[in-house]
């Protein structure tokens, strides 16, 4: 026994020792590999100054599935041959945390950052670490008016710190085989919030085993509450939230008559609203128009099969507002205040998000933030789409375009009150008026201090 | 007698009841990722599961190695890991000796030091960390991160309560030989915490190798970023290719599995033939 | 130079110190209290050494060479530490009493931040469900940690696969094991976990909806943090298990005690330090609980309800959503010193045990 603990104390003792002399060994590489990539930095510092290739620095998420960044980039690079554009992955889903992180202190050299969401553009903005593009825009002679007043809705005291290059709105996707199975005729393009929760009754199916959900709502707060700011009345952060009442009560009601699935389960069991939707038993679902370029990919290549046929038609409206009034959630280009090449990054904001941005963004399906009939086309002629079917090519013309979150010096705080009052109304744990109450409540008082 | 005995069976079978139904709920959550690992996404969340599933996808596991450079994070997974275990073990098991077995001036203070830093969250100087690692040029480098986990606290403190456990006069004895210090560790302690060292590098191991926000903040180029990040790559831009995601998690376990079986041998005849008896 | 000294400079020196010696003698007669005592005789120690130092003309008294010896063995692992996480974290500490977004200068507010806390109604709950889990997870876990160790450390047929599958839990990527367990726990009627209660006779509407029900989602949590984490401290225990003398069982055996008598008078009390060991570990770990929560009660969305928020999740939530560095700070040196405040009692009882 005794020996044998013995050969074994030997043969650790001789695997801790390779493992030091290898570890040892690949640690000094490392090193080695670090000064190589300094020298390198350098070398191009010094061949960039010595009137050689300038390197723009554009932080971004998911490169490798997402079609249009390549595009955009050989574009601007073969309008400017000397500057390089390379891209930094910072992972989508803690994106503007770390973007934040990044940017914090004085030690970054990003040229060019995408800021995802408002939320975020406010705590950017908030630290101080954006240059304003005012000055820019002026002498660049931007027209603004293309963006549809989307960049007044964005101006932080006067000064406009992004421009957006995309900007995605809501309609709502539908499974087509649904209606025809159960003989019912497609949505249509002007809907009023009656018309809508009637018809995704009138498909709801709820025998054991063959459900099918008339509506789905995915898990985000902004999937029911920003029904509510459509008819341009109220806005999400005005600190007064009974106008969600109704919308919140429909749902509810269809929530607890089977007609949409249960948000509890949907968030434990983190069903994922394409997910969702490519399990052919959902017949409406409201969701942004990125969903699009996936949905036509999956279905490309074989992976969607029970949702082959779809279609989109407008968000549906309250009483008497016109058709087409949607939310926006828009992504933008910004100069950091300590970015090394100001001047050039702003001629790429410039160009992404132009009208030669928009032509490249559209081809590949995704959509720009200047629209106009060429862009929407194509857009609708991107393969995949559901050109023969006039409504769906119609559902991309907007009418008024809200924000999904407006811009707020107290954005992110008024976000955590509403996403939590969101979650207990769903949930079941608040009654939708005491949810309400405590939106008043909490967020009066943020908005006071 | 015969009544003991049969007392002793009753016992015995009854303890590998409670053992069967204890590993059979310890295990159902990894048959069920082992089975989602092998079917098409939209049948994941199927009710009620299908434990096996009709057509095995394997595919799933060939599809991850394509879609993502999962080869060089497992490559940069293995580099950090491994460096970061070696240099924990080493560092921390040669400071515990002196806190363990050493009187010297400020051992209280440096040891507080030491344990006060263990209940503070990662998240509280994160940000401080970040900027001064950036001043030292080793953002995006796995230096970085190899700095950030091998000289940890918890190391220093395990391992010295280990040592302590390890009788005074068994050093009082090899000082009287004439042994200095630095051969009391090498020739009498470090033999003798085996198990206690094979622990550590369980632990170590595991930690590093799941860790996944210190490599978020830090690796920013794809060719250097590890395996949790790859997963969560994954997650998020496939969003809904669970089967794929459940392959990749399947994956990850490899190794950690791997490490904990061959270290397990240590545990079980460590300490009983390692001489603390006499 | 110095070391040319003649001697009757020496003998100059160590009159010296003997006079200072004798001095504080006689305040060691005067002093009463233990603990004045205690640095007198403390300082004479001293002057004894240099006294010896002087006389036998070395440049290390034998006390200072031991402390560099003892500092050899420090110094790799403490210069890290100290540079890479005391460093960071002196100055987070001192962030707790200044307003710093990270960008704009900081400016120095005084107790403002503590304030403030005590008027965040996210704080009270955040610190009264950090306080929750902790009672209900520290024992829970310990006791089947202890009990899994002490089954595992017999003579069974195949110990060491169960002992794998025991530490399984730990070694498993929380991403995949939380969505896994969301699935079993399902809050619909017809989930896994569900049905069994369902069928045990557990009326419908009753039956909970686990992490989605503010009523069971902490007990939820803790159950799953409880079977992750075992296997962790099962390991710990283990090894403690191995190192207690086997003879002891041996006379034990001979003294016709049974089973639990082994186990209460002879595991139990030379189990202490690892126990120890594993409290303050486990303490440490529940105060400072962060993802478990977040991958389970946050769901697919990430939004933690008012009944499942923790101390770390609320940090992270001021630190990095608004940035509001100082305050986070401040929140992290509350929970600091809660643990501190632990570890301290736990380090006197360690000492009072080892006495």
């Amino acid at each position: 026994m005794k020996k044998r603990a013995l050969s074994l104390a030997i043969a650790c003792t001789m695997a801790v020792t390779a493992l030091a002399g290898c570890s040892g060994g690949s640690k000094e590489t490392t090193a080695a590999t670090t000064e190589g990539t300094k020298a390198e930095t350098k070398a191009a510092e010094t061949t960039a100054s010595a009137g050689g290739q300038t390197t723009l620095k554009w932080s971004v998420w998911d490169i490798s599935s997402t079609t249009y960044y390549q595009p955009l980039i050989d574009a601007f690079e073969k309008a400017h041959p000397d500057v390089k554009i390379e891209m930094v992955d910072l992972g989508s889903t803690d994106y503007q945390t770390v973007l934040a992180t990044e940017l914090t202190g004085s030690g970054s050299d990003f040229d060019v950052v995408t800021v995802k969401d408002v939320p975020g553009y406010m705590t950017l903005v908030n630290k101080g670490v954006l240059e304003p593009l005012d000055s820019y825009i002026d002498s660049s002679k931007v027209d603004l008016a293309q963006y549809k007043g989307l960049t007044d809705q964005i101006k932080v005291e006067n000064k406009l710190y992004e421009l957006p290059f995309r900007n995605d709105f809501w309609v709502m996707f539908y499974n087509k085989d649904i209606f025809d199975k159960a003989g019912v005729a497609y949505p249509t393009n002007d809907m009023t919030f009656e018309q809508y929760d009637k018809l995704a009754r009138s498909l709801t199916v709820d025998t054991p085993g063959q459900e099918v959900y008339g509506a789905h709502y995915h898990t985000w707060r902004s999937a029911v509450q920003l029904f509510g700011v459509l008819d341009g009345k109220n806005t999400i952060v005005d600190g007064k939230y009974d106008f969600l009442k109704p919308y919140y009560d429909m749902v509810l009601k269809e929530q607890e008559d089977g007609v949409c699935q249960d948000y509890a389960t949907l968030k434990t069991s983190g069903l994922h609203y394409s997910g969702a939707f490519a399990q052919g038993n959902i017949a409406m679902m409201n969701m942004g128009t990125w969903f699009i370029s996936t949905l036509m990919d999956k279905i490309r290549t074989g992976e969607y099969t029970d949702c082959k046929n779809w279609g989109i038609v407008k968000y549906p409206h309250a009483e008497g507002v016109e058709p087409g009034s949607t939310l926006a959630t828009i992504t933008s280009l910004a100069i950091p205040a300590n970015a090394p090449h100001k001047d050039l990054a702003w001629e790429f904001i410039n160009f992404a998000s132009g009208k030669d941005g928009a032509e490249i963004l559209a081809s590949t399906g995704t959509i720009p933030a200047v629209m106009n009939s060429t862009v929407a086309d194509l857009v609708s002629s991107a393969d995949g789409f559901p050109k023969a079917d006039g409504t769906s090519v119609e559902a991309l013309n907007t009418a008024k375009l809200y924000l999904e979150m407006p811009v707020n010096a107290k954005s992110s705080e008024i976000e955590t009150v509403l996403n939590e009052a969101h979650d207990a109304i769903m949930t079941g744990s608040m009654t939708a008026d005491d949810g309400i109450a405590q939106m008043n409540e909490k967020i009066s008082a943020i908005l006071g201090k | 007698m015969k009544v003991k005995s049969t007392n002793n069976k009753i016992s015995r079978s009854l303890l590998y009841v409670v053992l069967l139904i204890l590993t059979a709920a310890m295990l159902v959550p990894f048959a069920w990722m082992l089975s989602a690992s092998l079917k098409l996404d939209k049948d994941v969340f199927i009710f009620p599961i299908r434990w096996i599933p009709q057509n095995p996808r394997w595919m799933n596991y060939i599809d991850i190695w394509t879609k993502i450079p999962l080869m060089t994070f497992v490559g940069n997974t293995v580099k950090i890991t491994l460096i970061v275990t070696f240099l924990q073990i080493l560092t921390s098991s040669f400071a515990a000796y002196a806190f363990a077995k050493l009187k010297f001036k400020y051992k209280d203070t440096l040891f507080m030091a030491y344990i006060a830093t263990i209940a503070v969250p990662w998240q509280v100087y994160m940000v401080p960390q970040f900027m001064m690692m950036r001043n030292f040029g080793l953002n995006d480098s796995h230096l970085a991160i190899i700095f950030l986990q091998a000289f940890s606290a918890f190391g220093v403190f395990m391992m010295r309560q280990f040592y302590q456990g390890i009788p005074d006069e068994l050093c009082e004895a090899a000082r009287i030989d004439g042994m200095s210090e630095y051969q009391i560790y090498s020739k009498i302690m470090l033999p003798l915490s085996k198990p206690a060292l094979s622990t550590l590098t369980i632990f170590t191991f595991v930690n590093t190798w799941n860790d996944f926000l210190g490599p978020l903040i830090y690796l920013k180029t794809e060719s250097k970023k590890t395996l949790q990040l790859g997963l969560k790559m994954f997650i998020s831009q496939y969003s809904s290719e669970y089967g794929l995601i459940m392959a990749a998690s399947v994956l990850s376990l490899i190794p950690v599995l791997i490490v904990f079986l061959s270290l397990q041998k240590y545990f079980v005849e460590g300490i009983a033939a390692t001489g603390v008896k006499g | 130079m110095a070391k040319t000294i003649t001697e009757a400079q020496k003998q100059e020196k160590i009159a010296a110190l003997h006079e200072k010696r004798d001095a504080l003698s006689l305040l060691l007669r005067d002093a009463k209290r233990t603990h004045e005592r205690d640095s007198l005789i403390a300082k004479i120690e001293t002057i004894d050494e240099k006294i010896k130092k002087v006389r036998t003309g070395e440049i290390l008294t034998r006390q200072e060479k031991r402390n560099l010896v003892a500092y050899s063995f420090i110094a790799p692992n403490f210069i890290g530490f100290a540079i890479f996480t005391l460093g960071p974290i002196i100055f987070a500490f001192v962030l707790a009493f200044m307003r710093w977004d990270g960008n704009s200068p900081m400016k120095f507010v005084g107790l403002k931040n503590f304030i403030d806390m005590i008027g965040n109604a996210r704080f009270h709950s955040s610190f009264v469900n950090t306080i929750v889990y902790c009672i209900a997870t520290v024992p829970l876990t310990l006791a089947s940690a202890l009990g899994l160790a002490v089954v595992l450390n017999q003579k069974i047929k195949g110990r060491n696969f169960f002992r794998t599958v025991g530490f399984f839990p730990y070694v498993a990527s929380l991403v995949a094991v939380a969505a896994v367990w969301n699935m079993l726990f399902s809050p619909q009627k017809s989930g896994p976990v569900n049905m069994i209660l369902y069928n045990l006779g557990v009326h419908a509407k009753s039956l909970p909806k686990w992490s989605a029900d503010p009523h069971w989602v902490m007990f939820t949590i803790v159950l799953f943090s409880v079977w992750k984490n075992m296997g962790y401290y099962m390991v710990i225990y283990l090894a403690g298990l191995q190192g207690i003398n086997a003879e002891l069982y041996e006379a034990a055996g001979l003294d016709g005690c049974n089973s639990w008598q082994r186990f209460r008078y002879i595991t139990w009390p030379q189990l202490q330090p690892t126990t120890f060991f594993v409290t303050i570990i486990l303490t440490i770990n529940c105060f400072k609980v962060y993802d478990i929560v977040y991958m389970l009660a946050g769901g697919s969305n990430g939004i933690v309800s008012s009944q499942a928020m923790v101390l770390v999740y609320h940090i992270y939530e001021e630190a990095f959503r608004n940035w509001n560095l100082g305050y986070s700070s401040a929140v992290a040196m509350v929970l600091f010193l809660m643990v501190l405040a632990i570890t301290l009692v736990q380090f006197r009882g360690e000492k009072k045990y080892a006495n």
